[in-house]
C-alpha cells in the first residue's frame, strides 16, 4: 500500500458560528491522499471543496478534526521556520485566477515571490531564466513577463496562477478548478503537464474540479461532497461504472458531452436529499462496499447498494 | 430570421508599453433574433473583448475600437454615446461576466445588487423590486432567498455567486444577453439546471443569446449556430451540427482532437502543438499557419477569406480553395464526418 502523506480525519469547517447564518461548509469529512496520487474532489456548487482545500492548507482554523501532513498536525503550533517549509511543500492553485494575482506586480514578480521568499535562485538571471522557463511550461511566453495581470484574458491570467505555484518546487498542490477557464487545447496541456510533473518529481495532487470527464483522466481516486460531506469515494474507474450514492448518480448523469444530438435528446437525474428518510439516531456513515471503494449511507442503504453493485 | 445585432469588420487594440495589441483584427458576424450563439476559440483570442466591446465596457484609456460597425436596433453602438450606452446596459442588452466576484460589489448585499437594475430601469418601488428579487434567486435556484438576499458575496461560494450573477442580468428581460462562461463555475448537475433555465426563459421573453464557453459540452447543448474564434478573428461559422459534425477549419480539428472524453486512458492528450500569435506583431498571413500542419505556402502570405460551406456554414481556411490539395483531417474528425455524411444521405 502507498505511503499516506495527508490523512483528513473529521474535518470541520464551520462559518459564523453560534450564528443564525451559521455555515457547516465542512461537516465532518475524513480521507487520505496518497504520495504520487492525484485525488480529484467533485461534487455541487457551494459543498465546501474550496473551503476543504483551504482548511489542508491552513488559510482557516479548522473547527474540528485534524488535518495530518507526514505526520505532523497542519493546524498545530509552528515555529517561523517550520511554518516556511510548509508553506513551499503545499501549494494552492486558487479557483478565481482575478482575485488571487495582485494587480500592481508584473508577471514575472508574482511568479518569481515564491523564489525570492525561498531563495531557489541564486542569481537574477536564474531568477529570469526559471520564470522564462515556467511561463513557457504553461503555454505563455516570455515576453509575457513584464506586463500586469489586467492585460490577460481569463485563461492566461489562470496559468500565471499555476505557473506561481509551481515556482516553488512544491511536493503536494491542491489545484481548485485550474482549468476551467482555459480553452480545451490549453486545458490538455496544463493536465499533461501536471501529470508528467506527477511522473517526475513524484507530486501529490488534490484536483478540485466540475469538468467529469477531465477529473476522470487525471485522477487515480475521486471524491464527491454533497452539502459539507464526503457522500462517496472510490477508484475513478470504478466511480464511474458503479456510481452508488443517488447525488453521484445525478451529478454523472449531467455530463455534458460535446455531441448536439445526444444534447437535443439527454435526460438528467435528479437527487432528492429528502428520499433518504433516514431515521432518528440511525446510523449514516461511510460504509465500503468493495475494496477502496466507500458510500456514506445507512445499514438498510447499503444493503440496497450492495445488491445494485456490479461486481465484475 | 430577423438579425437583432450585427456586428461589421470589427477592429479593436489595446495601447500598451510594449505597444499596440491588435486584439480583434475584423470579427463579423450577426445575431438573429430568439437564437443562441455560440463563440468558441482559443484563451486570449478576443472572445471577452467582442463582446465587451458590444456593451462599450472595454477599459476607458488604452482601448480603441479602430473601425467596424455594432448595430442594434438600427444604432451603431461603437459610437453611441455613454448616455445611449447606459440606457441599453442591463436593459436591452445585458451581460454575465467571466468572473463573478469582480462583477459583484463586495460592499452591498446580493438584494441591493438585484434591485438596483429593477428600480432604475423597470421603476419598481422597494417592495415590488424585494418581491422580484426573491423569484429570480429562486428561480435560479438559491435556497431561502429571502436569507441570501441580506448577505455579502464572501458569504456565497463560487457557484453561487455566479447565479446571483445570472439572476441579475436576467433581472429586465433583456433583448440580447451576453453570457461569457456563465456556467464554468458550477457543478454539472446545477449547469444543467441554468442551461435548461437559460433556454426556458429564452422562449419567454425571445432573448438572443451570446453564449461564451470553453466546454464544448455545453456548446452541444445549448447552441444554435457556433463562431470558432482564433487570433483575433472568426475562422469557421456554422450551425451547432456543422461545427460538430463537419469542422473545416484545422483550428477547429485540433479543438475537438483535445478533449478527452470518459473513455480516455493513459494516453497523453492531444495538444496543438506552439503557441498563440503575438497580437502586438500579427502575422502576415494567416495566424493559425505556424501551429497547423496542414499549412501551404499561401499559409503564411496572405490570410484565407471566409470560404462557402454551405449556406450557413463558412470557414476561413485555404484549404477550401478549390486548388488546395486534399487533406485527412484527424482520425475523431473523419468519424465526426462520416456520421454527418450518412445523416445526410438518411435525409435528415
Ligand atoms: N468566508 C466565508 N464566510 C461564510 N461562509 C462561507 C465562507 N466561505 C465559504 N462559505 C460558505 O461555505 C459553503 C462552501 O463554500 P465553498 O467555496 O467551499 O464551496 P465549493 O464547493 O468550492 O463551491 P464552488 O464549486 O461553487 O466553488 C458555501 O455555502 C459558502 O457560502
Ligand atoms: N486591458 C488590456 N490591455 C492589453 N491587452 C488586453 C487587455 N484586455 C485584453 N487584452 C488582450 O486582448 C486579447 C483578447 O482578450 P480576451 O479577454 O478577449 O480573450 P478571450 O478570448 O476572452 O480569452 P479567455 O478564453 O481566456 O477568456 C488577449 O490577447 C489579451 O491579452
Ligand atoms: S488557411 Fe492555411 S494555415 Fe490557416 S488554417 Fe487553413 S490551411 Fe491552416
Ligand atoms: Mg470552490
Ligand atoms: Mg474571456
Amino acid at each position: 500500500m502507498a505511503e499516506k502523506l495527508l490523512e483528513v480525519k473529521n474535518l470541520k469547517q464551520y462559518f459564523n458560528i453560534g450564528k443564525p447564518k451559521e455555515v457547516r461548509a465542512v461537516d465532518d469529512i475524513s480521507f487520505d491522499i496518497y504520495k504520487g496520487e492525484t485525488l480529484g474532489l467533485v461534487g455541487e456548487s457551494g459543498c465546501g471543496k474550496s473551503t476543504t482545500g483551504r482548511s489542508l492548507i491552513r488559510l482557516y482554523n479548522a473547527t474540528g478534526g485534524e488535518v495530518l501532513y507526514n505526520g505532523v498536525n497542519v493546524h498545530g503550533k509552528k515555529s517561523r521556520s517550520e511554518l516556511k517549509t510548509f508553506n513551499q511543500k503545499m501549494q494552492m492553485i486558487f479557483q478565481d485566477p482575478y482575485a488571487s494575482l495582485n494587480p500592481r506586480m508584473k508577471v514575472s514578480d508574482i511568479i518569481a515571490e515564491g523564489i525570492d521568499i525561498h531563495g531557489l535562485a541564486k542569481s537574477s538571471k536564474e531568477r529570469t531564466e526559471k520564470v522564462h522557463r515556467l511561463l513557457e511550461t504553461v503555454g505563455l511566453n516570455r515576453e509575457h513577463a513584464n506586463r500586469y495581470p489586467h492585460e490577460f484574458s481569463g485563461g492566461q491570467r489562470q496559468r500565471i496562477g499555476i505557473a506561481r505555484a509551481l515556482a516553488v518546487e512544491p511536493e503536494f498542490i491542491i489545484a481548485d478548478e485550474p482549468i476551467s477557464a482555459l480553452d480545451v487545447s490549453i486545458q490538455a496541456q496544463v493536465v499533461n503537464l501536471l501529470k508528467k510533473l506527477q511522473k517526475e518529481r513524484g507530486l501529490t495532487y488534490l484536483f478540485i474540479a466540475h469538468d467529469l470527464s477531465m477529473v476522470k483522466y487525471i485522477s487515480d481516486r475521486i471524491g464527491v461532497m454533497y452539502f459539507g460531506k464526503l457522500v462517496e469515494l472510490a477508484p475513478a474507474e470504478d466511480l464511474y461504472r458503479n456510481p452508488m450514492h443517488p447525488y453521484t448518480q445525478s451529478l454523472l448523469s449531467a455530463i455534458p458531452l460535446p455531441d448536439p444530438e445526444y444534447e437535443r435528446t439527454r435526460t438528467r437525474k435528479t437527487y432528492h436529499p429528502e428520499d433518504h428518510q433516514y431515521a432518528e439516531g440511525e446510523d449514516v456513515k461511510m460504509r465500503e462496499i468493495s475494496p477502496g471503494h466507500f458510500v456514506l449511507c445507512s445499514e438498510k442503504e447499503f444493503e440496497q447498494y450492495n445488491t445494485n453493485y456490479n461486481h465484475l | 430570421m430577423k438579425k437583432i445585432l450585427e456586428v461589421k469588420d470589427l477592429h479593436i487594440s489595446f495601447h500598451t508599453f510594449a505597444g499596440e495589441v491588435q486584439a480583434i483584427r475584423g470579427v463579423d458576424f450577426d445575431l438573429y433574433e430568439g437564437e443562441t450563439l455560440a463563440i468558441v476559440g482559443e484563451s486570449g483570442s478576443g472572445k471577452s473583448v467582442t463582446t465587451k466591446s458590444i456593451m462599450r465596457l472595454l477599459p476607458e484609456g488604452n482601448s480603441e475600437i479602430k473601425s467596424g460597425e455594432i448595430l442594434f436596433n438600427g444604432e451603431n453602438l461603437a459610437t453611441a454615446s455613454e448616455k445611449k450606452m447606459q440606457k441599453i446596459r442591463g436593459k436591452d442588452i445585458s451581460m454575465i461576466f467571466q468572473d463573478p466576484m469582480t462583477s459583484l460589489n463586495p460592499t452591498m448585499t446580493i438584494g441591493k445588487q438585484i434591485m438596483e437594475p429593477l428600480r432604475k430601469h423597470r421603476n419598481l418601488n422597494k417592495s415590488e423590486a424585494t418581491k422580484r428579487a426573491i423569484k429570480l434567486l429562486d428561480l435560479v435556484g438559491i435556497p431561502k432567498p429571502e436569507t441570501r438576499l441580506k448577505q455579502y458575496p464572501h458569504q456565497f461560494s463560487g457557484g453561487m455567486r455566479q447565479r446571483v450573477v445570472i439572476a441579475i442580468a436576467l433581472a429586465c428581460a433583456p433583448k440580447v444577453l451576453i453570457a461569457d462562461e456563465p456556467t464554468t463555475a458550477l457543478d454539472v448537475t446545477i449547469q444543467g439546471q441554468i442551461l435548461d433555465l437559460m433556454k426556458e426563459l429564452q422562449k419567454k421573453i425571445e432573448t438572443s443569446i451570446i453564449f461564451i464557453t470553453h466546454d464544448l459540452g455545453v456548446v452541444a447543448n445549448v447552441a444554435d449556430r457556433v463562431a470558432v474564434m482564433y487570433g483575433g478573428k472568426i475562422v469557421e461559422v456554422g450551425t451547432v451540427d456543422e461545427i460538430f459534425y463537419n469542422p473545416q477549419h484545422p483550428y477547429t480539428w485540433g479543438l475537438i482532437s483535445s478533449m478527452p472524453s470518459l473513455d480516455t486512458q493513459d494516453e497523453e492528450l492531444y495538444v496543438i502543438p506552439g503557441t498563440p500569435p503575438d497580437l502586438l506583431h500579427p502575422p502576415k498571413g494567416d495566424a493559425f499557419a505556424p501551429r497547423n500542419e496542414y499549412a501551404m505556402k499561401i499559409d503564411r502570405e496572405e490570410q484565407p477569406p471566409m470560404f462557402k460551406v454551405s449556406d450557413t456554414h463558412y470557414a476561413a481556411t485555404w484549404l477550401l480553395h478549390p486548388n488546395a490539395p486534399k487533406v485527412e483531417p484527424p482520425l475523431v474528425v473523419q468519424e465526426r464526418q462520416a456520421k454527418f455524411h450518412a445523416s445526410l444521405k438518411g435525409g435528415k
